[in-house]
């Protein structure tokens, strides 16, 4: 499909949005043949970025039913499980969707470091990637605080006791966390603002780098024992 | 650019143009196994759910923190480190990982890529994910650090009831709260359940002279309310028997200030970690409790009389 003004009103859209070329450039592309079963572990990466955006619609739509506050968190939350159309299913697919994120993020790197995947030219592609999974658990821990029951509670106690392990800055990393000396009010308006606010940012901008370069530089080939002895004849290594 | 960097792009660019077009092949195959994990979830999400624990509770100290299931692998590793390098095994450690994780790129270069041609790596690769793996199956089977306390749901529903009606905002428990009424704990088992219902149902018909407002609650609100309330406190005085049965019955397996054996942990300050219900109903059969515990049961060989005694001993050791 390449641009071709025939005048008709596709032609004249191709020519104000460039979306034939855009089309070219992410779907029409060549991609190296995996053959069998390797083939589908081709898809992880895929299936992390499906969950992905599983995770942001459902939690948009529980966002529109919670309240951020120690006061309000735990009976809005109840509210969503009982009385929200469709609320229970709703807040399953999140909770779930998190646990799918981690296994997804986890099995797509030990695809691409069993497979060198990393290597030549895409080392850039693998540093975000592992950027990506430490966003991943981050959300995963802020999200965690939200219902504020007793697990969530007290897990974030712990979680930020952790925190403030930390070498030298430990102590301020706490309080940092916990808006204060002790958990309350602060923590979670801050744990909702980073779960909802800072890190979609951040894990936005990253997918759209890791995407760039996993199109700019192409999917990389299987490796091959055949392919990996060709390139020990050359010379300079 | 190195030779064998060259060299790669062009077998690359050839490799790329054997293959075939990312839409539809590609995407066909992303798109199945998106809809499996999407079936998958739906399953999860509709018969298990997301549950929801009771509200949280700042001042219970016997809950069992337990994290997420990707955390525990971390949980478990940090067992295993003494107190005083806590902070290498939470914090220095899987930081040390991370930067280990980006740099690897850099440590493993050069144009071997299949897992056979780089024995080091592929092998240092299965030992991490094995490691992972098996720490987080050690961290879900490892017991519970407190045990599961049986919670009388009647008492839960009250302390639900406490903070949205914000009676700490005149009363406290055990010095904690307003100073306007009097300490609930130490109310509690000096008034009957009856006169508990009246008094929540209208405060002056059984205190003249209360500046407490009536509350208008429902018949079952008042029941879970005086249930909580009855449950903080000792559960009223002991009789001078009480010691004396603890001294021929426990003191074998367990200390009371001082004295006894260490079998058993030391109740000296159990009031203050236990309330009633949960001690009483550990005397009669610690099994339904604490299923490992090797205490036998007092139901029966004690009288409820004594029992209740007993608990009303335990619950003032604070």
């Amino acid at each position: 499909m390449s641009a071709s003004n025939d005048g008709g009103p596709r032609g004249w859209l191709y020519e104000r949005t460039g979306v034939d070329r855009v089309w070219d450039a992410l779907f029409a592309r060549k991609v190296p043949e995996a053959q069998g079963w390797v083939s589908w572990l081709y898809t992880l990466g895929s299936a992390t970025l499906f969950v992905f955006v599983l995770q942001a619609v459902t939690g948009t739509l529980l966002a529109m039913n919670y309240v951020p506050s120690p006061d309000h968190a735990y009976d809005s939350v109840r509210y969503i499980n009982t009385s929200v159309v469709m609320g229970h299913y709703l807040r399953g697919l999140h909770h779930w969707g998190a646990s799918a994120m981690v296994v997804l993020v986890g099995l797509h790197m030990l695809r691409t470091y069993f497979m060198g995947a990393y290597k030549y030219p895409r080392e850039g592609t693998w540093m975000i990637g592992v950027l990506l999974l430490v966003v991943v658990i981050g959300f995963g821990f802020t999200g965690y605080l939200l219902p504020w029951d007793q697990k969530a509670y007290w897990a974030t106690m712990v979680g930020t006791n952790i925190a403030g392990q930390t070498p030298f800055i430990g102590p301020y990393l706490k309080k940092i966390f916990r808006g204060g000396p002790e958990m309350g009010a602060a923590t979670m308006t801050r744990f909702y603002a980073l779960h909802v606010l800072v890190l979609p940012a951040i894990v936005g901008a990253l997918i759209m780098g890791h995407l760039f370069l996993v199109v700019w530089h192409g999917i990389s080939e299987p490796p091959t024992r055949a392919a990996d002895a060709d390139a020990e004849k050359e010379p300079g290594r | 650019m190195k030779p064998w960097q060259e060299a790669y792009e062009k077998r690359y660019k050839a490799a790329k143009e054997r293959g075939r077009s990312f839409f539809p092949y590609a995407v066909f195959k992303d798109a199945l196994v998106a809809l499996i994990v999407f079936g998958v979830l739906s399953y999860l999400a509709i018969h298990f759910g997301a549950k929801l624990e009771e509200l949280a509770d700042p001042t219970d100290t016997t809950y069992n923190p337990r994290p997420e299931w990707y955390f525990l692998f971390l949980f478990q590793a940090l067992k295993a480190f003494p107190g005083s390098l806590e902070s290498v095994a939470a914090v220095v450690l899987p930081g040390a990982a991370i930067l280990l994780l980006i740099a690897v790129p850099f440590m493993d270069s050069g144009p071997l890529r299949h897992p056979l041609n780089r024995p080091f790596w592929t092998a240092l690769g299965i030992f991490a994910a094995g490691g992972v793996a098996t720490l987080t199956f050690f961290g879900l089977r490892s017991p519970l650090l407190n045990p599961t306390q049986e919670r009388n749901p009647q008492v839960m529903a009250g302390k639900r009831l406490f903070s949205e009606l914000n009676c700490a905002y005149c009363h406290r428990i055990n010095g904690k709260g307003g100073k306007v009424g009097p300490d609930l704990a130490a109310v509690a088992g000096t008034r009957s359940d009856d006169w508990l219902k009246a008094h929540f149902r209208n405060p002056k018909a059984v205190s003249p002279g209360s500046v407490m407002p009536k509350l208008n609650l429902l018949p079952e609100e008042i029941d879970d309310l005086t249930a909580y309330v009855q449950s903080l406190g000792t559960g009223g005085p002991y009789s001078p028997e009480a010691p004396k049965l603890f001294a021929a019955d426990c003191e074998v397996c367990h200390t009371m200030h001082g004295k006894g054996a260490d079998i058993g942990p030391d109740l000296s300050h159990i009031g203050a970690a236990r309330e009633r219900g949960f001690i009483k109903n550990y005397i009669m059969n610690p099994a339904n409790t604490k299923p490992d515990s090797i205490m036998p049961s007092f139901k029966g060989q004690l009288t409820g009389l004594q029992i209740e005694d007993l608990t009303r001993y335990l619950a003032h050791q604070r």
